[in-house]
């Protein structure tokens, strides 16, 4: 649809970072309008993992091109955009951090919406540093983004993060609450993934080994974060994507010649039928669906629900409040009960596998069961429902396994990362965390 | 309500507004608002044409004249209201979607009175929405040409309970609203330019069985085709009511009027009305109007129409004003254009220059003096009405030359025409001088006395050049002396007083 459009105008982190002295140099793959968590739905191609390239594995998506050119070394810093994962999972699978900011901080404006409610520009580069620099120049209130929160609340978050982070700075990490969510541990991890769980067992044993407390916490509402995501989104989507008929810029198919001109459809759909992928198609109508008068109780409003639970599940664990929806003041939060029990971050893996194999996720026929592909997403949409921000780190693959690295197909080899989430404008305690466990997973 | 039935149909009427708000920049976007006269395609940006990565930011001059609207429509507002989409694919909606107000409008509950209707009209809501863009289709061709100037104006939709029963309350209603949105500032208010557009609901039923089928006619533009409009639904409605034979039902459509044939044309049935999948939209959240913001909006409010006619009688009536002359002043203002963004004009309307005229002076004279002479030259000349042509210190130097006599009224009107003419910046009286419209003095005057031989010479030519009317005047035909005066103005060229020629001429006609 957007092949041959070039926008007039430049996105703000764009301005941001030329401002800055950074050199754009050039643009990455992504699954058509952000929609994918395996960047295989593109007009380009499928992204391969720089990891291996012969072994033609996914890079993961949607910002797949942009973690594989980071993990290639083609870049310094790449920036993506987070919807329900599409940073963290290529990450994960290329090997890179890729850091989601909290909502509302970094400017969407000039971002081609897919979701307007979950859209979040990130961050991808091979470590916790580069990234850190790349945020601290994107980090900036926006007054063309009427979702880019105001100053005094990131002063408040701030304020909060920083008492956080005062508490265990050094080398102790002692005074550091961390929590590890239950339900982020499904059984598809457990069976097929276990080295990813002696990973993430053996950093868990570090942290603590350096003072760390690792607190046991439950996010109930996480079996249902999955379908209210993609409710949510897709309807969202369906929404964001009406605008593309053709007429003001963008791909125009001329309908035959003997369709009927004075109906708007038979005019537009030509364009967008051939304008956008099967995956597109399929969750434009998908979300139409869920709007529909039939369907907006049941589906929309439902998911919408589901999505207020999901986020309070994290405010009741975390020790820090939510600036934007809490009503105490700064001072009457520090006699809150759950004070004591709170967490100051949650870690969990950050996917359920390592980079699937493009021949297996390539196969178009009726056989393959696509659900999977979704599964995916469910350890990331979570935090993208409730806009915190959340980083995945690389850690070591082979860490806690006690076989050599001598197996150059094995899944256990590819790479795996760790989610940190924290809450609401914490960002800079999640960073502070992801150079933590950088320098651990390093040793 | 009986007077008001229809061959024994009572109509139920109901009417929703689009009125433009006259802001500079556009609701969601800084693009700049439009005029009729503005070339097409030139007011519009990135965001009006639904470019990816644009996003909408809420102009706050809307919010206020909205707020304006609300609190002389006796609503209350919401606090809390928000922002939906309302989906549909069509060649003037380049989003695909119009940003407006349907689950939580801002204003709700409201009554609007009008004394030529005789009762409250109940407001049901008001919201704030996008305009669409303009599409002109040219059939010949099989094209649509799209304008983007009009795409994003901000909108306010006032939806009225189905309280009207005649075409003519429908027709006044609307034209009072007109007034009212001019006089606050929130619009021009102008049907024929497109600032103010009706869809009206009509339906029939029997006195005391429960309202009929409702039919919704769009987009009328003009007063004139709403009553007309009004008056085929009904008697569309009532054939198709009245067929013999098995009950036929009036089916729920939406029409629109074709001025061409001059009724109602269906456009679509209540079974292809579309599914607009409102949707809160994501990027605007919870609208929020504090009781401050409010009070403040209504303290710096322009006065309601109603009241200002109230005022006006009260203050001015025991000199002589009369309604009607209220009327004709207040109408004027009702046309002027109003300045963007609720901002205070710099220039005063009619009203307003009576008042500041009739300032330490008789109001009734002033007041004849500005309908009939000042307007009528105004209308003469073929200019509208405006106080920059003569200001107000001016009008009133001319004003207290008649009074006190210095000039006389037909000298004032010359003068008057002069300065329309040609705008002077010299004191009045000065150009009167340069004119030579002063009067001839009487000897009571610190004038010299020899102006006032120049009446008497006058006066003492016209005993000659008339004899036949002098003679008259001697026999005792007093109303002979009126010829005698009117030679005397022509000699003159009116600058001689009346009162003092008769009163010289008597005397010399004694001697």
């Amino acid at each position: 649809m957007l092949q041959d459009f070039r926008s007039p105008f430049d996105a703000t982190v764009v301005k941001l970072l030329k401002k800055a002295g950074a050199q754009i140099s050039g643009k990455t793959n992504c699954d058509e309008f952000g929609m994918g968590s395996l960047n295989i739905h593109s007009l380009h191609g499928p992204v391969i993992n720089p990891f291996r390239v012969d072994s033609r594995r996914a890079a993961g998506g949607s910002s797949g091109g942009s973690s594989a050119a980071v993990a290639a070394g083609l870049c310094d810093a790449a920036l993506g955009t987070d919807t329900g994962g599409s940073i963290r999972l290529p990450a994960s699978y290329c090997g890179v951090v890729g850091l989601k900011p909290s909502y509302g901080l970094v400017s969407r404006y000039g971002v081609v919406s897919y979701a307007d409610s979950l859209d979040t520009v990130g961050v991808l580069a091979q470590d916790v540093e580069r990234v850190e620099k790349v945020f601290e120049c994107i980090n900036k209130r926006d007054c063309n983004d009427p979702t880019s929160v105001d100053e005094r609340l990131r002063e408040k978050a701030h304020l909060l993060a920083t008492k956080s982070i005062q508490r265990w700075s050094g080398e102790s990490l002692k005074g550091l609450r961390i929590g590890i969510p239950q339900e982020y541990f499904p059984s598809e991890l457990t069976s097929s993934s276990y080295h990813i769980l002696a990973s993430i067992r053996h950093l868990l044993s570090q942290l603590h080994s350096l003072g760390a407390s690792i607190v046991p916490v439950s996010l109930p509402s996480t079996a249902y974060a999955l379908s209210a995501y993609y409710v949510i989104a897709s309807a969202e989507g369906s929404s964001c994507l009406s605008r593309y008929d053709g007429i003001q810029y963008g791909l125009r198919v001329p309908p035959s010649p003997e369709s009927n001109f004075t109906s708007t459809s038979r005019t537009y759909s030509p364009s967008r039928s051939q304008g956008f992928g099967r995956e597109v198609r399929k969750r434009i109508l998908l979300g139409t669906y869920a709007l529909s008068a039939d369907a907006f109780d049941n589906y929309f409003l439902q998911a919408q629900r589901v999505r207020k639970m999901v986020r309070d599940d994290f405010d009741h664990v975390f020790s820090i409040p939510n600036v934007l929806y809490s009503k105490l003041s700064f001072e009457e939060k520090d006699a809150n009960d759950h004070g004591e029990d709170g967490v100051d971050i949650l870690i969990h893996p950050s996917a359920i596998r390592t980079a699937p194999r493009l021949d297996d996720v390539l196969d178009v026929s009726c056989d393959r069961d696509t659900l999977q592909d979704y599964v995916q997403d469910v350890l990331t949409v979570p935090a993208s429902l409730s806009g915190l921000p959340a980083m995945s780190v690389p850690m070591r693959p082979d860490a806690g396994l006690n076989q050599p690295r001598d197996n150059q197909q094995s899944d256990e080899n590819w790479p795996i990362g760790v989610s940190i989430v924290g809450q609401w404008g914490t960002d800079e305690l999640v960073l502070k965390v992801g150079r933590v466990i950088e320098r651990l997973s390093r040793r | 309500m009986s007077r008001w039935l229809v061959d024994g149909w009572q109509v139920v009427i109901g009417i929703e507004t689009h009125v433009q708000i006259k802001s500079s920049q556009k609701l969601f976007s800084r693009a700049l608002t439009s005029a009729l006269n503005h070339p097409p395609n030139t007011r519009y940006n990135a965001f009006d044409a639904a470019f990816p990565g644009t996003l909408p930011r809420l102009n706050r001059k809307c919010l206020d004249l909205a707020l304006r609207a609300a609190l002389a429509l006796d609503c209350s507002v919401n606090q809390r209201s928000s922002f939906d989409r309302k989906h549909y694919f069509y060649s003037d909606q380049p989003a695909g979607y119009q940003i407006t107000q349907h689950y939580s409008p801002f204003a709700v509950n409201g009554r609007f009175t009008s004394a030529n209707i005789g009762f409250p009209i109940r407001i049901k809501q008001i919201q704030l929405e996008q305009d669409t863009a303009k599409s002109i289709t040219d059939t010949r061709t099989r094209t649509a040409l799209i304008d983007l100037n009009r795409a994003g104006t901000g909108l306010l939709e006032i939806v009225t309970e189905p309280d009207f029963r005649t075409s003519e309350q429908a027709a006044e209603y609307v034209r009072s609203l007109q007034e009212l949105l001019r006089a606050l500032g929130v619009s021009d208010g102008n049907m024929e330019a497109g600032s103010l557009r009706c869809d009206v609901n009509v339906s029939i039923n029997r006195p005391g069985e429960p309202p009929g089928t409702r039919c919704e006619v769009k987009n009328i533009n003009s007063v004139k085709f709403m009553v007309a409009a009004i008056e085929y639904e009904i008697r569309r409605q009532q054939s198709i009511l009245e067929t013999p034979g098995p009950t036929q039902r009036v089916s729920q459509e939406t029409r629109r009027f074709d001025p061409d044939s001059w009724r109602t044309i269906k456009m679509r049935s209540k079974e292809d009305a579309p599914d607009y999948r409102y949707m809160p939209d994501p990027n605007l959240g919870v609208l929020v109007f504090s009781e401050k913001h409010i009070e403040a909006v209504r303290r710096t409010m322009p006065p309601l129409p109603a009241s200002t006619r109230l005022r006006l009688l009260r203050t001015y009536s025991s000199s002589g004003v009369t309604e009607n002359n209220i009327d004709v002043l207040m109408n004027l203002d009702a046309v002027r254009d109003i300045t963007y963004d609720g901002a205070t004009d710099s220039a005063i309307g009619a009203v307003a220059y009576f008042e500041l005229c009739a300032e330490g002076r008789d109001p009734k004279s002033v007041m004849n003096w500005i309908i009939h002479n000042f307007l009528g030259q105004l209308s003469a000349l073929g200019k509208p009405f405006s106080s920059e042509y003569i200001t107000v210190a001016q009008m009133g130097q001319l004003l207290d030359l008649i009074i006190t006599k210095q000039m006389t009224r037909p000298s004032a009107k010359l003068l008057l025409k002069q300065m329309l003419v040609s705008p002077s910046d010299l004191a009045v009286k000065q150009l009167a001088e340069n004119m030579d419209l002063l009067s001839l003095a009487d000897e009571h005057s610190t004038r010299s006395s020899g102006d006032d031989d120049s009446l008497r010479d006058v006066c003492k030519r016209s005993i000659e050049a008339l004899p036949a009317e002098i003679a008259a005047i001697r026999a005792g035909k007093e109303k002979a002396i009126n010829k005698v005066i009117g030679w005397i103005m022509r000699q003159t060229k009116g600058k001689a007083d009346v009162d003092r020629a008769k009163d010289i001429l008597k005397e010399l006609l004694h001697q």
